[in-house]
């Protein structure tokens, strides 16, 4: 991915810089508060790379963890109450059942664009600029 | 139809007195018109089933069914329409999933998944109507009691 004229600027400023291969851009670190999250899937939706896609399966500890006033949450009262034991692990969710599917993110493939963070509704999502000087830094330079 | 209403019924009918209960949500278009032939007909149902008029059964989450549990029920059924003769289409699809989806939770906490059953009937099918009745009231008094913390 080609880099913006502010990336450049930024690059040039610090000393045998390139773009990290791996990510190939400046971008957001992404941080998912997974106990917030109520399943919308509008991050995957958004994402351009594919780095945040929707899973077939879902944690039922994902229930306990939710806030107790939103839906995952009373679902996770309701279940708390009658459990026999903790959760033994993902389950397998049907096809028409949308809402109650784990979101999996691969770091490997995100850019850092911040699209999912901007997208979702409860901040479930939070994306953390990196500054240049944390880049400088970690490749022993000083930014300007 | 509320959030409020489907909830409010839903209680309503767990705190009558009995020893097991059973929460039948039973669809508008056909459940219920089949359980009204079964009552003209003066057939009589197991005294646990508890009933809630739903428009669809595509209308009940899995927070119903398991909040019901959690709230006093032994078991919970659905009764709707037959595949492919939902009368909002789909309705019926989403209340199968739901249900396999509810089963599969109780699964993973060690309760018992058939506490938790769907039944598709047509609304001229009083018969398969009082059968499923019955079904679910036997299934229900083969298990123990529902522990709820």
């Amino acid at each position: 991915m080609p880099l913006t004229a502010r990336g450049e600027a930024i690059f040039e400023r610090i000393p045998n810089s390139a773009p990290r291969e791996s990510t190939g851009s400046i971008g957001c670190e992404i941080v998912r508060h997974e106990e917030l999250c109520i399943g919308c899937a509008r991050c995957a939706s958004v994402c351009p790379t594919g780095a945040t896609e929707t899973s077939g399966t879902f944690d039922p500890m994902q229930l306990f963890a939710a806030p107790p006033d939103s839906r995952r949450g009373a679902l996770g009262e309701a279940l708390r109450k009658i459990a026999r034991h903790q959760p033994s692990g993902p389950i397998e969710v049907p096809g028409r059942v949308s809402s109650f599917r784990s979101i999996v993110y691969e770091a490997e493939k995100c850019i850092g664009c911040g699209a999912c963070a901007r997208i979702c509704p409860t901040g479930a999502v939070e994306a953390i600029p990196v500054s240049a000087a944390e880049i400088a830094s970690s490749r022993g330079g000083e930014a300007a | 139809m509320s959030e409020a209403l489907v909830e409010e019924q839903a209680q309503a009918a767990e705190t009558e007195d009995a020893e097991r209960k059973i929460i039948g949500f039973f669809c508008r278009e056909c459940a219920y018109a089949a359980a009204d032939a079964t009552g003209n007909a003066r057939i009589s149902l197991p005294p646990t089933i508890r009933s809630v008029l739903v428009p669809c059964t595509g209308r009940v989450s899995p927070l119903h069914l398991l909040k019901a549990l959690a709230d006093g029920a032994d078991g919970v059924y659905l009764a709707g329409c037959l595949v492919g003769q939902c009368h909002y289409r789909e309705g019926n699809l989403h209340a199968i999933d739901r249900v396999e989806f509810a089963r599969a939770l109780l699964q993973s906490v060690g309760v018992e998944p058939e506490r938790v059953q769907m039944f598709t009937m047509s609304a001229a099918d009083s018969p398969k109507f009082v059968a499923a009745a019955r079904k679910m009231h036997e299934t229900i008094s083969n298990l123990p009691p529902l522990k709820r913390k």
